[in-house]
């Protein structure tokens, strides 16, 4: 085990290493911020210069090597976009990221859970159809459709709600929400299949023979055994929250991750872009190599492959 | 977590003067649709930035809100020789810190932001100013040849305190920066909003509110909605669509401006089908210039034959506007259909209002001409529209600024030779317009620019559009005055009960 | 023994099972034959007829589902718009599932260096924000339905090929393919006729989710400027820029919301029921 766990673990951080190296290259590919940075009235001398300031008409093996240098050295760089060290830019926005991702969880989690276990207690009843409905039909909607709608019932009609921006607790119910409704669905089949499966074992049947109760029989047996396929899913829908947080993040302008991204693309900040990706990169690839060692837990007929 | 200590902090310092009996102090949240790149006045070009910290900097010359040039840090002003000119320095200015505002200072920040190793993004608007110097109240500005934009572009230049630059280093300064400005800079909660307090040893007209948030709001949606909600009470940014939805309440309102940005509609001149005059002409009578600003835009746009507008010095009033004739043009594209049906790419990013950019396509294709849309997003369509005329697209839309309201600003760029931006090459336009830039006398610049506009008007060398105007949603207590370069001083404003 | 569902006769599932199929059918039609049912031209703007509410008529021509923000008929471009949904996500999930299967398959069969430098490579593509993909893909193709398809495919193959990879290893093992290997069928052989129809369940209920969840990203890059290029009709740019007209225009967003709507949770239902069938025939 050890082995496998050294070895994956070398892997990912060469994984991670192509991740950053592969976005270095391309983000160059489209160009850069100078002429975002200048007034249009600038002359190509005036891009040139500021080209050169900016240290961007070296060749681009020779910033790549410098970026190597910085990165070894845990400089993550500085934008020049924004003027500051791209860490101080990250490190602000990630208490809001987690804030948000911890929210949506939350709610996938709290109404997701609860309503898979009905719908795999139900199963043959009409009740359990009708909340698969629902519970699709929380994920057939855009979350910038979505958003906008809260906004507007619970913002401004009802006033509820804060409208925008962040912090208050009141400021996350809704991002939460928005972003949380697209992975509720997907906890509440995993959970309803795992528990399914479970309620065909032999153990529930004995337990039930024996006189335990439905909801003691929930809470002790069936989600102890059935939260594995939960945890192994969470690895994954972790990374998703960060990706579907960029729309989320833009309507309701919560400034996390996930709008920095879109910003500094948008302004060829390539710095604070590659250093978003490398934490993104580390976050998603040791989040899919915990989920590949649990799933071999699991299962015990996949057996590890180790090179 | 810290934000909602920090705001519960805000909140409760902000509820106080709620619960005194004082009806001065009073706050003002304003949405911005981004936030600031940097406070340092002379690191960047951001019309997002420059709302917040002109707040803070006072320049050496501004605008008031007619658009006429008056002293700011500067009294007085005297153009002694062709090269020099004279500024006589206000007395008893003093900076957020307490000490006072010297000549030094300015003669500093001129230096600065004309130092090629600082690398400002505004070095190109003030390169031609080669030396500064001081001599008792007076600073003397010394430029390489007569710059006749020299004051348009000293508006623009902000009095940064060369003690506390010197001591901190720039990026300290980016982050707590230190102006002289009718208010101070407070907090900045990066990505969400910029905290100004009141300056209230300030040696103008003092600002009106105790406290000034500005947030970044990047959807315009959810700025709307925040007006409508009452956790704005000014939002930038809007349209007319969405400004309508506006008119109906009664605790908002809706201001506009025009302003000194032009939209227009770029020409390739070496790639078919506009290569050819006559076509080119075509495609100017097919567009509806007044059913896009009266029947699209509905914002007081007014629709403009030249690449200037009446906030800008080298207007020319005389310029007839530009026909519309859908029949005439299908007349002109029917005697030769092959060159008009050459496929055509019409260049634009999100950031352009894209119900115009849909309706020229379709009004231009109604005439008998074959364009598609081609959108991508800012940086790859400036380098789209900078690139050489032969892998340049046949058209692009834009709306040009320079923020300066001198045409020398917007014609030379898009319409010298020399221009990255230009697409056109015609040696009679380049010494007009060097004729203009280097002449202080301004009936010779005015006369070299009337000649200008109606070249471009009699050959279509571009198509201008009309000048845009801005909006702003605001409560409707608010007294805010928008103006052509769309600043947005505080201390301008006041929001009475 | 699995717990087998079970309904009594008298139970009108037809009804239920099938209502989704026939939405979904109904949507085929509309993208299918758009030109025969759209009332109007669906680029044809009217400037004097913007932000009309539905029954505006003008010139002779009904606007049933009124107008957008450049005169445009609502319920012909929301007919158009099911050609550009549909076929987009269409299109996206058969390019994302062939090149993602193909991929975990030889990765979960060929064991060894193959599976570490491909599972890897999905790693590497799982990591890489899908906002920048497509605005690089953009940047460099530019923009256009195709473009469009081939971002969406770019960002979702990753998930393909995970699952066909964990499938194929549990597979990998069954007797039927140990005897296929000793008898000498080469690999593409095994993996085609042994292994693709064994695993092909789950793989469909992951890409009929995917068709939906690939309507609502194309809905997502309208949004962000990145879809399909204007004026083509398609039900995400209508909703993006309906938002701004809720209070004013509402049935701008409201009709292509619904469609949309309608469409994604079709497919979710679709591959909900299919999730079920297979699920409790291969344990």
């Amino acid at each position: 085990m050890l082995r496998f766990l050294l070895q994956r673990g070398g892997q990912a951080l060469i994984a991670v290493f192509g991740v950053v190296t592969l976005v270095f290259f391309i983000q160059r590919l489209t160009g850069d911020p100078t002429a975002l940075l200048l007034p249009e009235t600038a002359t190509q001398a005036d891009i040139e210069a500021m080209r050169a300031t900016l240290g961007l008409d070296r060749p681009m093996w020779a910033q790549y090597i410098d970026f190597l240098g910085d990165i070894a050295r845990f400089d993550l760089g500085r934008s020049f976009v924004q003027n500051a060290s791209v860490w101080e830019i990250i490190a602000s926005r990630i208490p809001e990221t987690l804030q948000l991702a911890a929210g949506a969880l939350a709610i996938a989690l709290l109404i997701g859970l609860p309503l898979g276990v009905l719908m795999a207690l139900t199963a043959q009843k009409p009740v359990s159809r009708w909340t698969m409905g629902l519970v699709l039909a929380c994920q057939s909607m855009p979350t910038f459709w979505s958003g906008i709608m809260m906004i507007l019932v619970f913002g401004v009609w009802l006033r509820w709600l804060p409208s925008s921006g962040t912090g208050t607790f009141a400021h996350l119910i809704m991002p939460s929400i928005a972003l949380g409704l697209l992975s509720l669905a997907t906890y509440a089949r995993i959970t309803r299949s795992a528990v399914v499966d479970e309620l065909g074992k032999d153990y529930v049947r004995s337990a039930r023979a024996r006189g335990v109760g439905t909801g003691r029989m929930v809470c002790k047996h069936l989600m102890r055994n059935s939260l594995i396929p939960i945890i192994s899913i969470t690895a994954l829908e972790i990374s998703q929250l960060l990706a579907g947080a960029v729309i989320v993040e833009t309507v309701f302008a919560w400034p996390g991750l996930g709008l920095l991204t879109v910003q500094s693309i948008a302004a060829r900040d390539f710095v604070v872009v590659q250093a978003v990706v490398l934490l993104g990169a580390f976050v998603t690839i040791f989040a899919n190599l915990a989920a590949d060692i649990l799933y071999s837990i699991v299962d015990p007929r996949v057996r590890l492959s180790g090179r | 977590m810290k934000h909602c200590l920090q705001s519960m902090v805000t909140a409760a310092a902000l509820a106080v003067p709620l619960f005194t009996t004082s009806a001065m102090a009073q706050d003002i949240t304003i949405d911005l649709a981004g936030e600031p790149a940097t406070m340092d006045p002379h690191k960047q070009w951001n019309p997002t930035s420059y709302y917040v910290y002109r707040n803070i900097f006072d320049n050496v010359l501004t605008r008031d809100n007619d658009g006429t040039i008056v002293g700011q840090i500067a009294t007085s002003w005297n153009q002694t020789t062709n090269n020099t000119l004279e500024l006589t320095i206000r007395e008893g200015v003093t900076f957020h810190d307490g000490e006072a505002l010297e000549p030094s200072d300015v003669v500093y920040s001129v230096k600065r932001i004309t130092n090629k190793d600082f690398g400002s993004p505004q070095l190109g608007q003030f390169n031609k100013i080669v030396d500064a110097s001081a001599a008792g109240n007076v600073v003397t500005l010394t430029t390489d040849g007569p710059y006749p934009a020299l004051m348009a572009q000293l508006v623009k230049l902000s009095i940064v305190p060369e003690h506390v630059v010197e001591a901190v280093g720039d990026d300290e300064f980016n982050a707590a920066p230190i102006g002289s400005g009718a208010y101070a800079f407070s907090d900045w909660d990066r990505g969400v909003s910029v905290t100004l307090t009141r300056n209230d040893s300030y040696w103008g007209d003092k600002g009106p509110f105790e406290t000034a948030i500005f947030r970044a709001v990047p959807d315009a949606a959810t700025r709307v909605a925040d007006l409508q909600a009452g956790t704005a009470d000014l939002v930038v940014s809007i349209d007319s669509d969405a400004a309508a939805q506006l008119a109906s309440s009664t605790e908002v309102k809706v201001l506009s401006a025009p302003t000194e940005r032009v939209a227009y509609m770029g020409l390739n001149l070496d790639k078919p089908p506009f290569n050819d005059p006559k076509m080119r002409r075509a495609a100017s009578l097919a567009i509806d210039r007044l059913g896009i600003t009266e029947g699209l835009l509905q914002a007081g746009e007014i629709p403009m034959a030249q690449m200037a507008s009446p906030a800008h010095f080298g207007y020319n009033p005389d310029v007839a506007a530009f026909e519309y004739d859908l029949d005439a043009a299908k007349a002109i594209t029917g005697a030769n259909p092959d060159l008009a049906a050459t496929p055509a790419t019409l260049a634009t990013a999100p950031v352009f209002d894209q119900r115009i950019v849909q309706a020229l396509q379709q009004m231009l294709n109604d005439a008998g001409f074959n364009i598609s849309i081609s959108m991508s997003d800012m940086p790859t369509y400036l380098g789209i529209v900078r690139s050489d005329p032969s892998e340049n697209s046949e058209l692009s839309f834009g709306r040009w600024s320079c923020a300066c309201q001198d045409a020398d600003g917007i014609a030379y760029p898009v319409l010298h030779s020399d221009s990255n931006w230009s697409r056109v090459n015609v040696p009679e336009l380049d010494a007009l317009l060097e004729t203009a830039r280097a002449s202080l006398d301004a009936a010779v610049r005015q006369e070299a620019y009337n000649n200008v506009h109606q070249m471009v008007r009699d050959n279509y060398y571009t198509l201008p559009l009309y000048q845009a105007a801005v909006l702003y949603g605001a409560k409707s207590n608010l007294n805010f005055v928008p103006t052509a370069n769309e600043s947005m001083f505080l201390n301008r404003m006041s929001m009475p009960n | 023994m699995t717990a087998r569902v079970t309904y009594p006769s008298w139970r009108p599932r037809a009804v239920l099972h099938w209502w989704p199929v026939g939405l979904l059918a109904i949507l085929l039609i509309f993208a299918l034959f758009a030109p025969w049912i759209a009332p109007l031209d669906p680029d044809r703007q009217n400037l004097l007829a913007r932000l009309k509410a539905p029954g505006f008529e003008a010139r002779g021509a009904v606007y049933w589902l009124g107008s957008d923000e450049l005169g445009r008929d609502i319920f012909s471009r929301v007919i158009y718009g099911a050609r550009v949904s549909i076929s987009v996500a269409f299109m996206s999930v058969i390019l994302s599932g062939v090149v993602g299967v193909i991929v975990g398959m030889a990765a979960g069969y060929l064991r060894g260096w193959s599976e570490t430098i491909l599972m890897r490579l999905v790693d590497v593509f799982l990591s890489i924000p899908a906002i920048l993909l497509a605005i690089i893909t953009v940047a460099v193709l530019g923009p256009g339905f195709i473009n469009v398809i081939l971002v969406l495919a770019l960002t979702r193959w990753p998930r393909y090929a995970r699952v066909a990879y964990g499938q194929t290893l549990a597979v990998a093992n069954q007797p039927y393919v140990t005897l296929a290997r000793a008898m000498g069928a080469a690999a593409p052989r095994v993996l085609a006729l042994h292994i693709l129809p064994n695993i092909i369940g789950p793989l469909l209920v992951v890409a009929t989710l995917e068709f939906g969840l690939m309507v609502l990203f194309e809905a997502g890059l309208s949004f962000l400027g990145l879809g399909v290029q204007p004026p083509t009709a398609s039900w995400g740019s209508m909703l993006s820029t309906g938002r701004n007209y809720v209070g004013s225009a509402w049935w701008i967003t409201t009709f292509p919301g619904l469609a949309l709507f309608t469409l994604v949770l079709s497919a979710n239902l679709i591959g909900d029921r299919l999730g079920d069938r297979i699920g409790k025939g291969h344990r």
